[in-house]
């Protein structure tokens, strides 16, 4: 773990499963098939980077940085 | 409204005339609208839309459902009279929560994980029609492979016993014809008495399509497998069971959603590499991966052009107001050779390794349900050709279909050459 590590959540409301989460940090990111939404594994904590990139690639909109501030700006590319 | 903010600006170039589409996507016109400053509008019929054609915005809408409703209107260009758009909502044209609930009873099929496990059934089909196609030498790729491979996958994978398949490709075959106006059926075909209006692709075969469904679950629930119509008939999700309609209408786009599209991927894919034989020998000599390869086929080809929305509320998109219950187009195929995203946009360029594209749509809640299980079949098939060796010629000119909908070829002769 780093410094610049965050944790992150997804909102089980607007989550579709489609599982691009967990392709992308499969040590984070699982589908529960029970409840098929994305849950978050363990702290849920990864490098900055790499949850910037989830957020980016996920549909839908329903994974954040806990902690940080709600609106994501869209990045465009 | 618009009607004031028209007279200050030009309409957008037509990009809606079927015809254009013979020769390929007006890729110029789409320049000429990303290159307009704020959004243009597009008359089309008795009204118009407001088009869509940057990166930026395309997302943007894709990703603000509660602004861009899909279930208002219809996710097409043209209107439905009411009754008929609520006798074909399916999951395309609804809204949370209705949307969340049937999106995640049919998601636990295709998710990245379950996917995967289709892949052998996947390469088995490829392999055999590959086979072929390498034995006949010269055919048409379309019939010889894109066609079928996608069709067959989504049957197995829907649990569709094989002796069924054959009806089921013909059932499927006639809705590309509803949505070129070729009608070949009757309308009281396969014992309709539905108006037809109220079919999808105002189709006798969805009549048919339905109930056969009806009956694959039915099955089903008597005889469990391990397959999606069987997850879906056991789906619960938040207490709460598809309705008779939902199934009907779910395992209707299932059949439907995944053919046309993968089969125009697989055959932009060839031609594209039968054009640029220097990006397939990068495939060939293992620099440019086939997953990257995949994602640039899919950039390349774009086979759903757009879709629609409609405001839910008043609204500002590029700095033009919006009013509510106004049309609102996303042009895929305008955003994926957007040159503010994509270097060198026009050229097919397999190694890319940034590639946003939105082949599947913006993201947002509708981003394509079957992604993985399409870029599994695009990744199979090249994995294949590139396990043995082939390469493809161009022996003729594509036949396109003449739509603004979907970048369909009809027909494309290919050698195969091993
Ligand atoms: C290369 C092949 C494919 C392409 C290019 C493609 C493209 C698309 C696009 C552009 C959308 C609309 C996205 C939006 O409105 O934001 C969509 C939705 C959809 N696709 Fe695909 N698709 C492909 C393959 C498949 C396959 C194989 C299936 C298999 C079942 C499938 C099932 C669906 C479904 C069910 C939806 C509606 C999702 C919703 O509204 O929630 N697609 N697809
Ligand atoms: S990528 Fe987003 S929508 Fe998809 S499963 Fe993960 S959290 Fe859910």
């Amino acid at each position: 773990m780093s410094a610049d590590d965050v944790a992150v959540r997804v909102d089980t409301e607007v989550c579709i499963a489609g599982g691009q989460c967990e392709l992308l940090a499969p040590d984070i990111f699982e589908i529960d098939d029970d409840e098929v939404v994305a849950v978050v594994r363990g702290d849920g904590r990864l490098p900055r980077n790499v949850a910037l990139e989830v957020i980016d690639r996920c549909p839908s909109g329903a994974i954040s940085i806990v902690g940080g501030s709600d609106h994501i700006p869209a990045s465009g590319p | 409204m618009h009607a004031d903010q028209t007279t200050a600006r030009p309409d957008a170039p037509n990009v809606t005339d079927d015809a254009l589409y013979l020769d390929g996507i007006p890729h110029d016109r789409f320049a000429e609208m990303r290159a307009a400053p704020g959004l243009l509008w597009h008359p089309y019929r008795d009204g118009g839309f407001w088009a869509v054609a940057r990166h930026a915005e395309v997302r943007q809408v894709s990703r603000s459902p509660e602004v861009f409703s899909s279930a208002i209107g219809h996710t097409n260009l043209w209107d439905l009279e009411a009754d008929a758009l609520e006798a074909r909502r399916g999951l395309i044209d609804t809204d949370a929560p209705d949307h969340t609930r049937i999106r995640r009873l049919v998601a636990s099929g295709f998710t990245p994980k379950n996917i995967k496990t289709w892949g052998t059934t996947v390469r088995e089909l490829t392999a055999e029609l590959l086979d072929e196609a390498v034995a006949v030498g010269t055919s048409d790729w379309v019939d010889s492979l894109a066609a079928p491979l996608p069709i067959r996958v989504i049957l197995a994978l829907l649990g569709v016993p094989v002796d069924d398949a054959d009806h089921l490709v013909a059932l499927s075959n006639h809705l590309v014809e509803g949505t070129s106006e070729q009608q070949t059926l009757a309308p009281d075909a396969f014992g309709n008495t539905t108006e037809l209006r109220l079919l999808p692709f105002n189709s006798p075969a969805s009549h048919a399509l339905f109930e056969y469904g009806e009956a694959l679950a039915a099955r089903k629930r008597l005889e469990p497998a391990d397959d999606i119509v069987t997850t879906l008939v056991q789906a619960e999700a938040d207490g709460e069971r598809l309705s008779g309609a939902e199934f009907r209408n779910l395992f209707h786009l299932l059949v439907f959603a995944g053919n046309e599209t993968t089969r125009t991927a697989l055959t932009h894919g060839a031609m594209a590499l039968a054009d640029h034989p220097e990006q397939w020998q990068r495939v060939l000599d293992g620099e440019v991966s086939v997953e990257q390869a995949t994602e640039e086929i899919l950039r390349w080809a774009t086979p759903v052009l757009h879709m629609r929305r409609t405001t839910a509320v008043d609204t500002e998109l590029a700095g033009t107001r919006i009013g509510a219950g106004e049309k609102v187009v996303v042009w895929y195929a305008s955003a994926n050779r957007d040159e503010t995203v994509f270097e060198d946009p026009y050229r097919f360029d397999v190694g890319r390794d940034d590639n946003p594209h939105f082949a599947f749509g913006g993201g947002g809640p509708h981003f394509c349900l079957g992604a993985f299980l399409a870029r599994l079949e695009i990744q199979v098939v090249l994995e294949e050709m590139r396990a043995r060796g082939l390469r493809l010629r161009r022996v003729g000119d594509p036949v396109r279909v003449p739509s603004n909908f979907v970048h369909g070829v009809l027909s494309l002769d290919l050698e195969v050459v091993s």
